[in-house]
């Protein structure tokens, strides 16, 4: 029991003071309860029932700063390394993957239209062949995994394109559904079209679209542009 | 040689169109605009003053925003600002009184209608109509309409020292009307 404490708190909601932390019984926080509830049902913001103008100013600029500040963290890399990640062996491809999961809050130019993700362009990449022409046909969506980076490429009106194969969410690995013409995350049911873009999610926040990748098609191979393999320097 | 495009810029996407208004947020700047008084006065309702419902506010936005994705719908959004709100006061109850005293209830309604941010006023009223009249006035003098000790006594017509121990009561039977009423 603290009365001292309850009639402390008490009076300070009624002076407007920011009220002082202590250790009350049951009867003492149904107190405390009922007297910020009476506080609350007050209105208008010269009782505080609405927000200040200043205070909205202020921590607009506050959250100006951090926006604008540090490059989003990758807290997920952790989480991501326990699932199927299968690009965990270069840092290079992992820094994309995590630019990818975690992608920037803001965005300047937004569009209604279903959009690209970002392209995935390694700093240190080469050309690696995924597949050979004739394997690449219309409508068919053909897999290929690099070691550093794995994906699916197809044709469409005869040029080919590639998207990643690992899910934006937490890096699961995707499979193609034919039938359904769409990738499939075994995780959380997300599923892409063949292009990159959400489909259908299940997530509170949709996930980004699968970033495409450079592909070229050069003597009757088609070519990804990737990351060299950590075990086999470019 | 390559069919390489030109760099693209990260879009927001529609992805799965929810019912009504939907359209989402266009930067971080609307969020905060669209939801910020409606966020502090969800917290405000719980925390009854002005200085508390500030910092918690400021703690909500600084969490929120940087892992907020704008693909997400205005509902969404919403949802995910309440579900950090919520979150917030808990930690804030836990570090100041060591239990939770008000907290941000899972609901159908959205996060910015009255229902969501506060049913104070009503509660407040069902509570104050089953008190006896002298308990009821006191409250009402001191907690609504913000008057001193000294104003409310003289309003009552009783001594600074009465009018104590008259609102010390009234608080006392108040919470344990209110206490029966929760659920």
């Amino acid at each position: 029991m603290n009365a001292r404490g309850t009639r402390r708190y008490v009076d300070d909601l009624l002076r407007g003071r920011r009220p002082k932390p202590f250790q009350p019984d049951d009867f003492e926080a149904a107190q405390i309860r009922t007297a910020i509830e009476l506080r609350a049902a007050r209105e208008g913001a010269d009782v505080g029932a609405a927000p200040r103008q200043e205070f909205l100013d202020d921590l607009h600029r506050r959250l100006a700063e951090q926006m604008a500040g540090t490059p989003p963290a990758a807290p997920r890399m952790q989480n991501a390394t326990r699932r199927q990640v299968i690009v965990g062996t270069s840092a290079a491809a992992a820094a994309a993957v995590a630019a990818v999961s975690i992608d920037r809050a803001v965005t300047d130019h937004p569009t209604e239209a279903p959009a690209a993700a970002g392209e995935l362009t390694p700093n240190n990449g080469t050309w690696q062949r995924v597949a050979a022409s004739s394997e690449v046909l219309d409508g068919r969506m053909h897999a290929f995994d690099l070691g550093s980076v794995s994906g699916f490429v197809r044709r469409v009106d005869g040029k080919p394109q590639a998207v990643s194969g690992v899910c934006t969410h937490q890096g699961c690995r995707l499979w193609f559904d034919a039938p359904d013409d769409r990738l499939r995350c075994p995780c959380h049911s997300t599923s892409f079209a063949p292009g990159g873009q959400v489909l259908t999610h299940q997530l509170p926040i949709a996930p980004k679209p699968l970033p495409t990748l450079m592909v070229r098609e050069a003597d009757g191979t088609i070519e990804v542009f990737a990351p060299a393999r950590p075990d086999q320097p470019a | 040689m390559t069919a390489r495009n030109e760099p693209v810029r990260p879009r927001p996407l529609r992805a799965v169109p929810d019912s009504g208004d939907d359209d989402g947020y266009t930067d971080w700047e609307a969020v905060y605009q669209d939801n910020a008084t409606w966020v502090y006065r969800t917290l405000f309702a719980r925390v009854g003053n002005r200085a508390d419902a500030e910092d918690l506010t400021t703690e909500v936005f600084l969490a929120a925003l940087r892992p907020l994705r704008l693909t997400a719908s205005v509902g969404e959004v919403r949802a995910y600002l309440r579900a950090t709100a919520r979150t917030v006061l808990a930690a804030h109850w836990r570090e100041t009184l060591g239990r939770e005293i008000t907290s941000i209830e899972d609901i159908e309604q959205p996060a910015d209608s009255e229902e969501a941010i506060s049913t104070a006023p009503q509660r407040v009223a069902q509570v104050l109509d089953r008190l006896p009249d002298r308990y009821r006035q006191i409250l009402e003098s001191r907690f609504l309409q913000s008057n001193s000790i000294k104003e409310s006594a003289a309003e009552l017509g009783i001594s600074v020292a009465n009018a104590k121990v008259l609102q010390h009561r009234a608080l006392r039977l108040a919470a344990q009307v209110n206490d029966g009423d929760q659920p």
